[in-house]
Protein backbone atom coordinates (compact mmCIF):
# COMPACT_ATOMS: atom_id res chain seq x y z
CA UNK A 1 0.00 0.00 0.00
CA UNK A 2 1.26 3.56 -0.87
CA UNK A 3 2.15 5.89 1.65
CA UNK A 4 -0.63 7.97 2.39
CA UNK A 5 0.29 11.90 0.86
CA UNK A 6 -1.71 14.96 2.78
CA UNK A 7 -2.33 18.05 1.94
CA UNK A 8 -0.04 19.82 4.41
CA UNK A 9 3.10 17.43 2.72
CA UNK A 10 2.94 19.07 -0.95
CA UNK A 11 4.31 22.28 -1.54
CA UNK A 12 3.97 25.35 -5.00
CA UNK A 13 6.43 24.47 -7.21
CA UNK A 14 6.89 20.47 -6.24
CA UNK A 15 7.67 18.41 -9.20
CA UNK A 16 6.11 14.66 -9.25
CA UNK A 17 8.26 12.13 -10.77
CA UNK A 18 7.92 11.58 -14.03
CA UNK A 19 6.36 8.75 -15.83
CA UNK A 20 8.09 7.26 -18.83
CA UNK A 21 6.81 4.92 -21.73
CA UNK A 22 8.15 3.10 -24.42
CA UNK A 23 10.09 3.69 -26.80
CA UNK A 24 6.57 3.04 -27.97
CA UNK A 25 6.54 0.42 -30.98
CA UNK A 26 3.74 -0.62 -33.50
CA UNK A 27 2.92 -3.38 -31.26
CA UNK A 28 2.24 -1.16 -28.39
CA UNK A 29 0.05 1.01 -31.04
CA UNK A 30 -1.60 -1.79 -32.04
CA UNK A 31 -1.66 -3.16 -28.76
CA UNK A 32 -3.90 0.24 -27.53
CA UNK A 33 -6.01 -0.09 -30.53
CA UNK A 34 -7.20 -3.48 -30.39
CA UNK A 35 -8.29 -2.75 -26.54
CA UNK A 36 -10.34 -0.17 -27.04
CA UNK A 37 -11.52 -1.15 -30.64
CA UNK A 38 -10.58 1.70 -32.59
CA UNK A 39 -8.84 0.93 -36.25
CA UNK A 40 -7.81 4.21 -36.88
CA UNK A 41 -5.18 3.33 -39.88
CA UNK A 42 -2.49 6.37 -39.16
CA UNK A 43 -1.84 4.11 -36.15
CA UNK A 44 -0.98 1.26 -37.41
CA UNK A 45 -1.11 0.77 -41.50
CA UNK A 46 2.11 2.87 -42.57
CA UNK A 47 1.85 2.81 -45.79
CA UNK A 48 -1.87 4.52 -45.66
CA UNK A 49 -0.77 6.69 -43.32
CA UNK A 50 2.66 8.26 -45.53
CA UNK A 51 0.91 7.82 -48.85
CA UNK A 52 -2.64 8.27 -48.17
CA UNK A 53 -2.80 10.83 -45.11
CA UNK A 54 1.11 12.67 -45.74
CA UNK A 55 1.69 11.66 -42.28
CA UNK A 56 5.20 11.79 -41.45
CA UNK A 57 4.77 8.30 -39.63
CA UNK A 58 2.86 6.04 -37.53
CA UNK A 59 1.22 8.58 -34.70
CA UNK A 60 0.85 7.45 -31.61
CA UNK A 61 -2.88 7.66 -30.34
CA UNK A 62 -4.07 10.87 -27.95
CA UNK A 63 -5.74 8.71 -26.29
CA UNK A 64 -3.26 6.75 -25.67
CA UNK A 65 -1.17 9.55 -24.15
CA UNK A 66 -3.87 10.54 -21.85
CA UNK A 67 -3.79 7.60 -20.40
CA UNK A 68 -0.09 8.47 -19.12
CA UNK A 69 -1.18 11.66 -17.68
CA UNK A 70 -4.63 9.50 -15.75
CA UNK A 71 -1.47 7.21 -14.10
CA UNK A 72 1.07 9.44 -12.90
CA UNK A 73 -1.88 11.64 -11.82
CA UNK A 74 -3.61 8.88 -10.11
CA UNK A 75 -0.27 7.21 -8.54
CA UNK A 76 0.29 10.45 -6.86
CA UNK A 77 -2.75 11.21 -5.32
CA UNK A 78 -2.64 7.27 -3.76
CA UNK A 79 -5.93 5.53 -2.61
CA UNK A 80 -6.47 8.12 0.32
CA UNK A 81 -6.34 11.32 -2.74
CA UNK A 82 -8.65 11.83 -5.64
CA UNK A 83 -7.59 13.02 -8.94
CA UNK A 84 -10.28 15.29 -9.43
CA UNK A 85 -9.56 17.37 -13.04
CA UNK A 86 -7.76 16.73 -15.67
CA UNK A 87 -7.42 18.39 -18.84
CA UNK A 88 -5.07 19.16 -21.46
CA UNK A 89 -4.43 19.39 -25.56
CA UNK A 90 -3.24 17.84 -27.81
CA UNK A 91 -0.90 20.46 -29.25
CA UNK A 92 1.72 18.47 -31.33
CA UNK A 93 2.17 14.53 -32.97
CA UNK A 94 4.49 11.80 -31.37
CA UNK A 95 5.51 9.53 -33.92
CA UNK A 96 5.65 5.62 -33.39
CA UNK A 97 9.20 4.69 -31.99
CA UNK A 98 9.57 7.82 -29.00
CA UNK A 99 9.63 7.20 -25.45
CA UNK A 100 7.09 10.08 -23.60
CA UNK A 101 7.37 11.02 -20.64
CA UNK A 102 4.31 12.18 -18.52
CA UNK A 103 5.14 15.21 -15.94
CA UNK A 104 3.62 17.83 -13.37
CA UNK A 105 4.23 20.54 -11.33
CA UNK A 106 2.45 21.72 -8.17
CA UNK A 107 1.46 25.61 -9.31
CA UNK A 108 -1.25 25.95 -6.28
CA UNK A 109 -2.91 24.96 -3.13
CA UNK A 110 -6.34 25.60 -1.89
CA UNK A 111 -7.81 24.13 1.57
CA UNK A 112 -11.84 23.61 1.35
CA UNK A 113 -13.59 22.81 4.18
CA UNK A 114 -12.70 19.00 4.51
CA UNK A 115 -10.11 18.54 2.62
CA UNK A 116 -7.29 20.21 0.08
CA UNK A 117 -6.91 20.70 -3.61
CA UNK A 118 -3.66 20.57 -5.21
CA UNK A 119 -3.19 22.39 -8.85
CA UNK A 120 -0.97 21.46 -11.53
CA UNK A 121 0.42 21.56 -14.63
CA UNK A 122 0.60 18.97 -16.42
CA UNK A 123 2.46 17.69 -20.03
CA UNK A 124 3.66 15.31 -22.41
CA UNK A 125 7.58 15.13 -23.60
CA UNK A 126 9.35 13.19 -25.79
CA UNK A 127 13.13 12.42 -25.91
CA UNK A 128 14.10 16.39 -27.55
CA UNK A 129 11.70 17.57 -24.77
CA UNK A 130 8.87 18.90 -27.06
CA UNK A 131 5.86 19.08 -25.26
CA UNK A 132 2.52 17.62 -26.79
CA UNK A 133 -0.05 17.82 -24.40
CA UNK A 134 0.01 20.67 -22.20
CA UNK A 135 -2.73 20.79 -19.42
CA UNK A 136 -3.51 21.15 -16.06
CA UNK A 137 -5.07 18.71 -13.24
CA UNK A 138 -6.85 19.09 -10.11
CA UNK A 139 -5.94 16.38 -7.19
CA UNK A 140 -7.60 16.21 -3.76
CA UNK A 141 -5.98 15.33 -0.83
CA UNK A 142 -7.30 15.19 3.04
CA UNK A 143 -5.70 16.89 6.11
CA UNK A 144 -2.86 15.05 8.37
CA UNK A 145 -5.46 15.68 11.15
CA UNK A 146 -8.81 15.66 8.46
CA UNK A 147 -11.21 13.31 7.64
CA UNK A 148 -11.05 10.80 4.58
CA UNK A 149 -12.21 11.64 1.15
CA UNK A 150 -15.41 11.04 0.26
CA UNK A 151 -15.96 8.18 -2.23
CA UNK A 152 -17.90 8.68 -4.66
CA UNK A 153 -16.31 12.20 -4.49
CA UNK A 154 -18.05 14.74 -3.81
CA UNK A 155 -16.37 18.74 -4.91
CA UNK A 156 -16.55 21.02 -2.86
CA UNK A 157 -19.37 23.52 -3.07
CA UNK A 158 -18.26 26.95 -3.81
CA UNK B 1 -14.76 7.19 -31.10
CA UNK B 2 -12.66 9.00 -33.88
CA UNK B 3 -9.18 9.44 -32.27
CA UNK B 4 -8.12 11.68 -34.61
CA UNK B 5 -4.05 13.13 -35.80
CA UNK B 6 -2.78 15.83 -33.79
CA UNK B 7 -0.93 19.21 -36.01
CA UNK B 8 -2.20 18.20 -39.25
CA UNK B 9 -6.02 18.08 -41.38
CA UNK B 10 -7.32 15.89 -43.61
CA UNK B 11 -8.82 17.83 -45.72
CA UNK B 12 -8.84 21.94 -45.98
CA UNK B 13 -11.35 24.63 -46.11
CA UNK B 14 -9.20 27.71 -46.21
CA UNK B 15 -10.80 30.66 -45.63
CA UNK B 16 -14.47 29.00 -45.83
CA UNK B 17 -16.51 30.18 -43.30
CA UNK B 18 -18.69 27.13 -41.70
CA UNK B 19 -20.69 28.78 -38.62
CA UNK B 20 -24.47 29.15 -39.67
CA UNK B 21 -27.85 28.43 -38.41
CA UNK B 22 -27.54 25.18 -39.56
CA UNK B 23 -24.59 24.60 -37.96
CA UNK B 24 -25.28 26.24 -34.58
CA UNK B 25 -28.82 24.62 -34.46
CA UNK B 26 -26.80 21.59 -33.11
CA UNK B 27 -25.65 23.41 -29.78
CA UNK B 28 -27.66 21.85 -26.92
CA UNK B 29 -28.94 19.20 -28.82
CA UNK B 30 -28.24 15.82 -26.56
CA UNK B 31 -28.12 12.51 -27.24
CA UNK B 32 -30.73 9.48 -26.09
CA UNK B 33 -28.92 7.56 -23.14
CA UNK B 34 -26.64 5.12 -24.56
CA UNK B 35 -26.30 1.66 -22.79
CA UNK B 36 -22.49 0.22 -23.65
CA UNK B 37 -23.56 -2.98 -25.20
CA UNK B 38 -20.63 -5.12 -22.71
CA UNK B 39 -20.81 -5.00 -19.04
CA UNK B 40 -17.71 -4.05 -17.73
CA UNK B 41 -15.23 -7.21 -18.37
CA UNK B 42 -12.79 -8.40 -16.11
CA UNK B 43 -11.30 -9.28 -19.35
CA UNK B 44 -11.83 -6.29 -21.05
CA UNK B 45 -10.12 -4.23 -18.46
CA UNK B 46 -7.06 -6.60 -18.34
CA UNK B 47 -6.35 -6.25 -21.71
CA UNK B 48 -6.86 -2.06 -21.18
CA UNK B 49 -4.64 -1.97 -18.28
CA UNK B 50 -1.92 -3.76 -20.21
CA UNK B 51 -2.32 -1.82 -23.00
CA UNK B 52 -1.63 1.40 -21.14
CA UNK B 53 1.34 -0.82 -19.00
CA UNK B 54 -0.34 0.62 -15.30
CA UNK B 55 -0.58 -2.84 -13.70
CA UNK B 56 -2.76 -1.13 -10.52
CA UNK B 57 -3.49 -3.70 -8.00
CA UNK B 58 -6.93 -2.18 -7.90
CA UNK B 59 -8.14 -3.36 -11.36
CA UNK B 60 -7.42 -7.10 -11.15
CA UNK B 61 -8.58 -9.07 -7.72
CA UNK B 62 -10.33 -8.14 -4.30
CA UNK B 63 -7.67 -6.68 -2.07
CA UNK B 64 -6.70 -3.23 0.07
CA UNK B 65 -5.82 -1.40 -3.04
CA UNK B 66 -9.63 -1.54 -4.39
CA UNK B 67 -11.45 -2.26 -0.76
CA UNK B 68 -11.96 0.93 -0.84
CA UNK B 69 -13.97 1.22 -3.79
CA UNK B 70 -16.17 -1.76 -3.44
CA UNK B 71 -14.34 -4.39 -5.31
CA UNK B 72 -12.10 -4.44 -8.77
CA UNK B 73 -12.53 -1.41 -11.06
CA UNK B 74 -11.59 -0.41 -14.40
CA UNK B 75 -8.89 2.77 -14.96
CA UNK B 76 -10.44 5.97 -14.69
CA UNK B 77 -11.50 6.38 -18.48
CA UNK B 78 -12.48 3.14 -19.45
CA UNK B 79 -15.70 4.11 -19.54
CA UNK B 80 -15.02 6.34 -22.81
CA UNK B 81 -13.83 3.09 -24.57
CA UNK B 82 -17.16 0.96 -23.89
CA UNK B 83 -19.30 2.34 -26.44
CA UNK B 84 -18.40 -0.29 -29.13
CA UNK B 85 -20.10 -1.90 -32.35
CA UNK B 86 -23.18 -4.10 -30.59
CA UNK B 87 -24.31 -7.49 -32.72
CA UNK B 88 -26.21 -6.88 -35.24
CA UNK B 89 -25.41 -3.61 -36.42
CA UNK B 90 -23.11 -2.88 -39.73
CA UNK B 91 -19.60 -3.83 -39.94
CA UNK B 92 -17.73 -0.93 -41.25
CA UNK B 93 -14.57 -2.24 -41.65
CA UNK B 94 -16.30 -5.12 -44.06
CA UNK B 95 -18.33 -2.71 -45.85
CA UNK B 96 -15.22 -0.96 -46.80
CA UNK B 97 -13.17 -3.68 -47.35
CA UNK B 98 -12.63 -2.50 -50.98
CA UNK B 99 -12.17 0.52 -50.49
CA UNK B 100 -8.75 1.79 -50.83
CA UNK B 101 -9.46 5.55 -48.48
CA UNK B 102 -11.21 4.35 -46.15
CA UNK B 103 -9.51 5.44 -42.55
CA UNK B 104 -10.79 2.90 -40.85
CA UNK B 105 -13.09 4.90 -38.44
CA UNK B 106 -15.70 6.40 -40.90
CA UNK B 107 -18.00 8.78 -40.06
CA UNK B 108 -16.77 11.02 -37.23
CA UNK B 109 -18.62 9.22 -34.06
CA UNK B 110 -19.61 11.37 -31.51
CA UNK B 111 -21.02 10.08 -28.37
CA UNK B 112 -24.20 9.13 -29.16
CA UNK B 113 -24.22 12.50 -30.95
CA UNK B 114 -25.68 12.66 -34.72
CA UNK B 115 -22.97 13.79 -37.04
CA UNK B 116 -23.30 17.71 -37.62
CA UNK B 117 -24.00 16.87 -41.45
CA UNK B 118 -22.96 20.52 -42.87
CA UNK B 119 -19.34 20.03 -41.23
CA UNK B 120 -19.07 16.15 -42.63
CA UNK B 121 -16.87 17.07 -45.57
CA UNK B 122 -14.43 18.59 -43.07
CA UNK B 123 -11.39 17.31 -41.36
CA UNK B 124 -11.78 16.05 -37.53
CA UNK B 125 -8.74 17.30 -34.96
CA UNK B 126 -8.63 15.83 -31.37
CA UNK B 127 -8.32 19.13 -30.08
CA UNK B 128 -8.27 17.65 -26.38
CA UNK B 129 -9.81 16.84 -22.97
CA UNK B 130 -11.40 17.88 -19.93
CA UNK B 131 -11.87 15.28 -17.60
CA UNK B 132 -14.04 15.47 -14.10
CA UNK B 133 -14.02 12.24 -12.12
CA UNK B 134 -16.30 11.26 -9.75
CA UNK B 135 -16.40 7.41 -9.07
CA UNK B 136 -14.69 4.74 -10.71
CA UNK B 137 -16.82 1.82 -12.50
CA UNK B 138 -16.45 -1.54 -11.16
CA UNK B 139 -16.20 -5.05 -12.41
CA UNK B 140 -19.76 -6.39 -13.29
CA UNK B 141 -21.68 -2.96 -13.99
CA UNK B 142 -23.20 -1.54 -16.90
CA UNK B 143 -21.94 1.92 -18.06
CA UNK B 144 -24.24 4.66 -20.01
CA UNK B 145 -23.84 7.53 -21.55
CA UNK B 146 -25.46 10.74 -22.62
CA UNK B 147 -24.41 13.65 -24.63
CA UNK B 148 -24.77 16.99 -25.90
CA UNK B 149 -23.47 19.93 -28.16
CA UNK B 150 -22.32 22.28 -25.42
CA UNK B 151 -20.69 24.59 -27.74
CA UNK B 152 -19.65 25.55 -31.59
CA UNK B 153 -17.55 28.06 -32.51
CA UNK B 154 -14.82 29.25 -35.28
CA UNK B 155 -12.22 31.27 -35.74
CA UNK B 156 -9.62 32.36 -37.93
CA UNK B 157 -6.11 30.44 -38.01
CA UNK B 158 -2.87 30.90 -40.04
CA UNK B 159 -4.32 28.04 -41.86
CA UNK B 160 -8.16 29.29 -42.13
CA UNK B 161 -11.05 29.15 -40.46
CA UNK B 162 -11.20 26.44 -38.35
CA UNK B 163 -15.03 25.12 -36.55
CA UNK B 164 -14.47 24.18 -33.08
CA UNK B 165 -17.16 21.44 -31.44
CA UNK B 166 -17.02 20.65 -27.31
CA UNK B 167 -19.38 18.02 -26.61
CA UNK B 168 -19.58 16.85 -23.22
CA UNK B 169 -20.45 13.52 -22.02
CA UNK B 170 -21.76 12.10 -18.59
CA UNK B 171 -20.70 8.55 -17.81
CA UNK B 172 -23.16 6.41 -15.55
CA UNK B 173 -23.32 3.19 -14.32
CA UNK B 174 -26.25 1.18 -14.19
CA UNK B 175 -27.57 2.87 -10.61
CA UNK B 176 -27.45 6.18 -12.36
CA UNK B 177 -24.07 7.08 -10.17
CA UNK B 178 -22.25 9.86 -11.73
CA UNK B 179 -18.45 8.41 -12.48
CA UNK B 180 -17.14 10.86 -14.85
CA UNK B 181 -17.71 14.00 -17.20
CA UNK B 182 -15.96 14.84 -19.95
CA UNK B 183 -15.70 17.90 -22.31
CA UNK B 184 -13.88 16.61 -25.59
CA UNK B 185 -12.52 19.53 -28.15
CA UNK B 186 -13.16 18.35 -31.91
CA UNK B 187 -11.73 20.86 -34.53
CA UNK B 188 -12.98 20.81 -37.96
CA UNK B 189 -11.57 22.47 -40.90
Amino acid sequence: MDQPRYFEDVHVGDELPRLAKGPLTTTHLMRWSAAMENWHKIHYDRPFTLEHEKLPDLLIHGSFKQQFLMQLLKDWAGTTGWLWKAAFQFRAMNRVGEIVQAWARVTGKQPTANYGLIDLEIGIVNAEGTESTPGTAVVALPFRSGPSLPYPFVPPEH
Amino acid sequence: MADSRCGELFTTGIGVKHLNDAVLKYVGLESESELACDPVEQGAVRRYAQAIMDDDAAYSAPGPANAKYGGPIAPALFPTHMFRRPFGTPDDIQAHAHDPNFDGIGAAAAQGLPEIEPLKHLGLLNGGLEVELFRYARHGERVKLKSRYLDISEKETSKGSMVIVVIETEYRNGADELLLRVRRTQLRR
